[in-house]
């Protein structure tokens, strides 16, 4: 799918003209002239950013951005403010916000910007689309072989995890190729890689 | 400093020391001295009441006097020296002996100095008559001592010289009230004239002049019957009255130098009434006449300059409390607009935003070569747009900056209901403020300066900003502005749904320097109130607290539907 920026801006002027130059820069827009629209749209499964303004009537742009979040749409928030205060700006940050710029932005900040938070987002999904298939794997598992998996990884040896759990090294061996194998996994360095890079929930 | 330059300094010290600064600029003054005191001479030989040797009013003393009085002091010498030809030319004709021409030279001067020092004693500098004081003063230095004292060494001097048989005291007396009148008609003419604001007069109406001119044609034609006819025709005492309300009219609309322009016309021509025989003072003993018309006249000269004077004062004090007033409104609007300045740097940054990213876009598509006409049209014409946006913001902002001449006109409330809206666009939506306008249709116009009244809405709605942005969450920020017909007028009302007041607090509000604002000078509602008294209507607020606070600004209907 395609990365698209959302724009929203109540100024009808000011948001043709930054739909128009991030389309003429090569980005697939799409305008919203208020955050209820932006809300209403559905387009949160789209991968891309959103660029809007911090302070709207009826919602302001940190609300909105709680609101997203708070809706399931991951994608990275740019701020664009044409009072460019600073504790809005750090509030901004804080929330999340992956920019802040002030009115009027230059065209290459905002190409940046925009390059930047795309780029986050890309990746922010692939952790997430990778998270999900260990999260898949491991839901194969058997509880044993979940305790031995946390011992693996711990970095225990077969007989401390046998002497741990009371049973035999030899068992101790059948479960951990078993689980090796659900996790699709050849070695233990590929398993350490993938459990802390996921980190998966409903450890330990 | 060179050697050039010490000379020129040292130069330069001799002319301060010795007045001859004055001379190049002042030779040509000391000659228009010089002929208005030889053509003066001659106007008091025409008021002369023959055979009687002494003028019932002799002008050349009055103006050498008012003439010191305009005058720097280091330039009296110099105009007194300046008179001596005139004086000579003027009088050598009449058959005078030289001696006693001399002597009369020397106790005009005398008058002149003696008045023009005790004058100046109290006020320094050019003299005019704009004040109680100074006139008060001009009337006992200039027109009363003065002649007083000079009128002693002038007897002596005529008695000393041999001239005429008239006794000592008798010579005294007439000269000191013809000059006594001299100075109350002549002095207040030269000094209110010599202080006449030329530049202005390009602003007078015509409206103005007119009623001027009706004034001046109607005070010739009364004084003409009454003092230059046949006086056994019609004669009753109560005449003399006639002249007096035109005399009030021009004291009380064209100040001091009306009345003395006024009083000037009408002495003229009482006196050359009785120099030909005619009015209510002829037909008897010509020294009698004289201190008849020099009684009357003086004492119909002095109330009515003082008046005039009082007049003119009272009308100053105003204006100049209303100067004061547009001063301090001004500086407090200016206060008001730096506190918007956030908000009005979001409105200039809107446009420019949607300038500069209109034209970077057309770059990146000429860049791309994928330019179509159409796409670069429509940016065009949104950059056109966004430019004139821009100008607006700017206009407006102008317009309450500057600092002008109250402009009154004929206005619809709901155009400023929009402007100061606009202006405070980018205040609310920086302060997350929602903002309602219930403009009421067809409303009567009403008169009154656009900016004063900008103001006072914008002071109205920043407070009501103010107060909710402290005290109110984001979402219940709500500001209505109202307009509606009501008591014979307009009703603004400015509604905010902040934490409002304790009923008697309102009142409170208005008092200078009271504020509930941490950075508030508390000046902006009290200015305000003035604002709208000045233009008759009424300022006040309403509300519970809790509920928000209402301001209502009321401005009666104009008469002219301009």
């Amino acid at each position: 799918m395609q990365a698209c920026v959302s724009v929203v801006d109540d100024d009808a002027l000011v948001l043709r003209s930054m739909g128009r130059l991030l389309r003429a820069a090569g980005f697939e827009v799409r305008t919203y002239s208020s955050p209820q629209d932006l809300l209403g749209g559905r387009a949160g499964g789209q991968p891309g950013c959103v660029v809007m303004d911090l302070s709207m009537p009826g919602l302001d742009g940190l609300e909105l951005q709680r609101e997203l979040a708070a809706n399931g749409d991951p994608r990275p928030v740019i701020f664009v403010s044409a009072h460019g205060s600073i504790t809005s700006s750090v509030e901004a940050m804080k929330a999340g916000a992956v920019d802040f710029l002030t009115k009027p932005v230059d065209a290459r900040q905002l190409i940046g910007a925009v390059n930047a938070a795309i780029e986050k987002d890309r990746r922010s999904r692939e952790t997430q689309a990778q998270r999900s298939a260990v999260d898949a794997c491991f839901a194969t598992l058997t509880p044993r072989e979940r305790e031995v998996l946390d011992r693996v990884v711990a970095g225990r040896l077969n007989k401390q995890i046998a002497a741990e759990l009371g049973t035999a090294e030899k068992t101790v061996k059948v479960h951990r190729a078993s689980m090796m194998r659900k996790m699709q996994v050849d070695s233990l360095a590929d398993l350490v890689r993938i459990w802390t890079a996921t980190r998966s929930p409903g450890t330990g | 400093m060179d050697s050039d330059a010490l000379a020129r300094d040292r130069l330069g010290t001799a002319k301060r020391r010795w007045g001859l600064r004055a001379v190049p600029e002042g030779a040509a003054a000391a000659l228009v001295v010089a002929l208005a005191y030889y053509l003066a001479a001659h106007l008091g030989f025409a008021f002369t009441l023959k055979p009687h040797p002494i003028s019932t009013l002799w002008p050349p003393n009055a103006l050498l006097l008012a003439v010191l009085l305009i005058a720097p002091a280091r330039t009296w010498w110099w105009l007194l020296a300046a008179v001596l030809p005139a004086h000579l030319a003027a009088e050598l004709q009449s058959g005078v002996p030289t001696a006693m021409v001399l002597g009369w030279y020397a106790s005009n001067c005398s008058e002149a100095l003696i008045g023009a020092a005790l004058v100046r004693a109290f006020i320094p500098g050019p003299v005019r008559l704009d004040s109680l004081r100074s006139a008060g003063i001009f009337m006992l230095g200039a027109a009363f001592a003065a002649p007083l004292l000079s009128s002693f060494i002038d007897a002596a001097l005529v008695r000393f010289i041999g001239w005429g048989d008239e006794a000592y005291w008798e010579l005294v007396r007439s000269r000191f009230s013809a000059n006594v009148l001299a100075e109350l008609i002549v002095g207040p003419l030269i000094l209110t004239w010599a202080a006449f604001p030329w530049s202005r007069l390009r602003k007078v109406s015509v409206a103005r002049i007119a009623e001027a001119a009706a004034l001046f044609v109607s005070l010739i034609l009364v004084s003409l019957a009454v003092f230059d006819q046949p006086f056994e025709a019609y004669a009753t005492p109560a005449l003399f009255i006639a002249p007096l309300p035109f005399l009030l009219w021009a004291a009380v609309r064209f100040g001091p130098t009306g009345t003395a322009s006024a009083l000037a016309a009408m002495t003229v021509m009482t006196i050359w009434g009785a120099v030909h025989g005619l009015g209510p003072f002829a037909g008897r003993e010509p020294p009698e006449v004289a201190r008849d018309m020099q009684l009357f006249l003086s004492s119909v000269a002095v109330p009515l300059l003082l008046l005039a004077v009082v007049l003119e004062q009272s009308v100053r004090i105003a204006r100049d409390a209303h100067d004061q007033r547009r001063q301090v409104a001004h500086l407090s609007r200016v206060a008001m607009l730096g506190e918007l300045s956030g908000g009005i740097a979001h409105e200039l940054n809107q446009p420019l935003t949607a300038i500069l990213s209109n034209a970077q876009a057309a770059q990146h598509l000429l860049a791309n070569k994928s330019a179509d006409s159409d796409t670069l049209a429509e940016i065009l014409q949104d950059i056109v747009v966004a430019d004139q946006r821009a100008g607006e913001v700017i206009r407006r902002l102008h317009a309450l900056f500057k600092r002008g001449e109250a402009q009154l006109e004929v206005l619809d409330v709901n155009e400023v209901v929009h402007e100061v809206l606009a202006i405070v666009r980018g205040e609310l939506v920086m302060r997350s403020i929602d903002a309602v306008a219930q403009l009421g249709e067809g409303l009567p116009r009403v008169r009154g300066d656009r900016i004063e009244l900008q103001q006072v809405l914008l002071n109205l709605v920043v407070n009501a900003c103010e107060a909710m942005s402290a005290a109110t969450p984001a979402r219940a920020r709500r500001l209505t502005v109202r307009s509606r017909a009501a008591e014979g007028g307009v009703v603004v009302d400015v509604v905010d749904s902040g934490p409002g007041f304790a009923a008697g607090q309102y009142e409170q509000l208005f008092e200078p320097f009271y504020t509930t604002k941490p950075q508030g000078l508390g000046l902006g509602l009290s200015i305000s109130r003035a604002i709208i008294r000045a233009h008759r209507g009424r300022l006040w607020g309403s509300g519970v607290p809790g509920k928000g606070a209402s301001f209502h600004v009321l401005l009666p209907a104009s008469p002219d539907k301009g």
